[in-house]
């Protein structure tokens, strides 16, 4: 799974960008699986088990990353752009970006030696970054480059600490990287999967993929915020590296089947709670579908979420991955109240 | 030699106390064409042609960074800036921690639902280097252990690349690349080549190694602002316009103007920097060593200074060489 998770962090796909993502998980899960692409660009997917299952059940994750889109070129050849997701102005300063998989580009910002005062201290404010491919002119940017372009972080794929990996879009293509890893196995019951686009963006895909697949219970395979960062005392921190796959109760577009979220915690498989009402996933378009679909977010916890040094442990992948398939069995088999 | 590839491998290198392969690697390159000598932490190559005169070329091989403070049980570790660093974009950044061996780490972010819109980045000592080795990290970094920005060098439109420690780098090449093109020629003065150290920390190894030196003229070869959307023209060199001739109080006029006129007279691109004051380079303590030397500044148009993704114009370095090699061939400036 390892070198899955690579592949896919290394591709891009911004928000409405997503193709070249939706080619690996193709490639990977074909022949495994009987699969459609959707108009928005979901891919759903039915897993044959050994057994038919006694509830349907819908496992997602997102392929789309945060990003940013090219809204215009200055007369001197400089792009300006909007952030496509939520990003933090100190984590897109000074960052290498490629556009649209071949241009490189900088963030560039004025040098710390000619700031003055409050500006030295006060990341610019993102309507003032602008993305330097190196053109000498508005017309050499234009011949490189389009309006409506999308620019993700140049960012290379590490190995570091104690068996963690950072990277770009840890969020969310190591739930894709589970999913797929899921897909390709065998399985006890039938389960439906979907890989949805455009979730930094309103999970606007999962909305879609939802009311196709029409399932009576769903898990979200995400990763959320860790903030078990130096400094902050115990109740700030969310979640933490190395404790297991958090599970949810609430956040902010979510509050979560209770019965999921206790059985996942029951489970034996090393985990945690999600400890913060903040953020949101998938499950919030999700459990929303139709009637209402019971829901579970298992988030591999990501601290830097949403930069170019995302940093995850692969201890809490394999706890995502084997808690996914627990609960899978678990609701598959209809042993959930 | 090829400028782009040696000005990659020497923004990979590190250049920083003493964890210093930049040395090793000029010291390989420039070898083949003079004789190579260490100086409190940098390198002077000579080229003696056996004449009266000598003439000085200085680029520094350092680069900022930083410096481990503390190391603590969670594996977060706590630095303190090598020369100036701009705090705004260290979050989330890669560095290179050269502890027993080189270390990954990430500079931290507080997550959005945690940080204040208000909130300011003044203090290094709170923005801690994750390390995620958890208790591992105190068996492998010490206090005192030098940190440099992660290497990670990409070419831009035209002949721009991007990358760390170009400053001075871009000027280390310049040296280089001089050194390679003066090779085997006549030349009417002695060259010393000195890439020295420690510039970032206030101009220091340029002072004792000068002292040394004892040359009848200087220039320096550094880096200044380069044009941005953010920055005021009167304050910065185009991008591949060429050179910028420095132009200060301290600073030799004579040295200055001969610069000048040797690129009128070749058809060199150049640019005037003018500084009502001293230059912030190795120019203002070279200019006062010993009796003092008259020195004269050329500057590389860099965007991005001190981060990780400065950007040059490879076009300005090849323009930078030329200049200089002609600066050597016409015996320096007559009045020096």
């Amino acid at each position: 799974m390892r070198d899955l998770l690579k592949r896919l962090c290394l591709a891009d796909g911004v928000s409405g960008g997503e193709g070249s993502i939706a080619e690996i998980i193709k490639q990977e899960i074909d022949g495994y699986v009987q699969y459609h692409t959707d108009g928005m660009g979901n891919i759903i997917a039915f897993k044959k088990g050994k057994n038919r299952a006694k509830n349907k059940l819908m496992l997602d994750a997102h392929t789309d990353e945060v990003g940013m889109i090219i809204t215009s070129v200055t007369s001197d050849g400089f792009l300006k752009f909007e952030t496509v997701g939520s990003i933090n102005p100190s984590a897109l300063l000074c960052r290498k970006v490629t556009i649209e998989g071949k241009i490189n580009g900088v963030i560039g910002t004025k040098p710390i030696h000619l700031c003055k005062g409050d500006e030295k201290e006060n990341p610019p404010k993102e309507d003032s970054l602008y993305i330097d491919i190196g053109a000498a002119s508005k017309e050499a940017a234009m011949s490189l480059v389009s309006i409506g372009d999308f620019a993700t972080f140049k960012s290379d794929y590490t190995l570091m600490g104690d068996d963690c990996v950072k990277s770009k879009a840890l969020d969310d293509r190591i739930g894709c990287a589970i999913l797929i890893t899921l897909l390709k196995q065998e399985a006890e019951y039938d389960f439906y999967a979907t890989f949805t686009v455009q979730e930094e963006v309103g999970c606007r895909g999962a909305r879609t993929a939802a009311f196709a697949v029409s399932p009576d219970f769903a898990i979200c395979l995400e990763a959320t915020t860790a903030a078990d960062i130096a400094d902050l005392p115990e109740d700030k921190k969310v979640c933490c590296l190395n404790k297991g796959a958090a599970v949810s109760f609430m956040d902010r577009a979510t509050l979560y089947d209770r019965s999921l979220y206790n059985c996942a915690l029951n489970s034996g498989i090393l985990c945690q709670s999600k400890k913060a009402v903040a953020g949101g996933n998938n499950s919030g378009a999700v459990h929303l579908s139709k009637e209402g679909i019971r829901t579970l977010a298992v988030s591999v916890p990501c601290r830097y979420i949403h930069s170019a040094s995302c940093l995850c442990s692969f201890k809490d992948i394999e706890s995502a991955l084997n808690l996914a398939q627990f609960m899978c069995n678990k609701i598959c088999s209809g042993d959930i109240e | 030699m090829e400028l782009k590839k040696l000005l990659e491998e020497l923004s990979a290198a590190t250049g920083i106390g003493h964890i210093n392969s930049a040395r090793d690697i000029l010291g390989r390159v420039v070898s083949p064409f003079a004789e190579t000598e260490s100086c409190f932490g940098g390198l002077i190559a000579r080229i003696d042609s056996g004449k009266e005169k000598t003439v000085l070329f200085d680029a520094h091989l350092d680069e900022v960074g930083f410096i481990v403070t503390d190391v603590a049980d969670n594996g977060f570790v706590t630095a303190s800036a090598c020369g100036g660093i701009d705090l705004r974009q260290l979050p989330t950044r890669e560095v290179v921690i050269h502890g027993k061996t080189d270390i990954a780490g990430v500079f931290m972010s507080t997550p959005p639902h945690l940080s204040k819109d208000e909130e300011k980045l003044s203090d290094l000592s709170k923005i801690k280097i994750d390390t995620a080795l958890g208790e591992k990290a105190k068996s492998l970094i010490s206090v005192g252990d030098f940190i440099t920005y992660k290497p990670s060098f990409v070419s831009l439109c035209g002949e721009k690349v991007s990358g760390k420690a170009l400053d001075d780098r871009a000027g280390c090449a310049v040296l280089v690349a001089l050194a390679e093109r003066l090779h085997g020629k006549e030349l009417p003065v002695n060259v010393v080549l000195l890439f020295s150290n420690s510039e970032e920390l206030g101009l220091r190894g340029a002072r004792t190694a000068v002292f040394g030196i004892d040359a009848h003229e200087a220039i320096v070869v550094d880096v200044s602002f380069g044009n941005a959307p953010d920055l005021p023209a009167s304050k910065s060199g185009v991008l591949g316009s060429g050179p910028m001739i420095g132009i200060s109080p301290i600073l030799s006029r004579s040295v200055t103007r001969t610069l000048e006129s040797i690129a009128q007279s070749n058809g060199i691109a150049f640019q005037r920097e003018v500084m009502g004051s001293a230059t912030g380079t190795n120019a203002d303590v070279i200019s006062i060593s010993r009796s003092g030397i008259n020195c004269g500044l050329v500057s590389i148009p860099l965007r991005n200074m001190h981060t990780d993704c400065e950007i040059v114009d490879i076009n300005d370095i090849n323009a930078t060489v030329e200049l200089l090699s002609e600066y050597v061939l016409k015996g320096g400036s007559a009045n020096a």
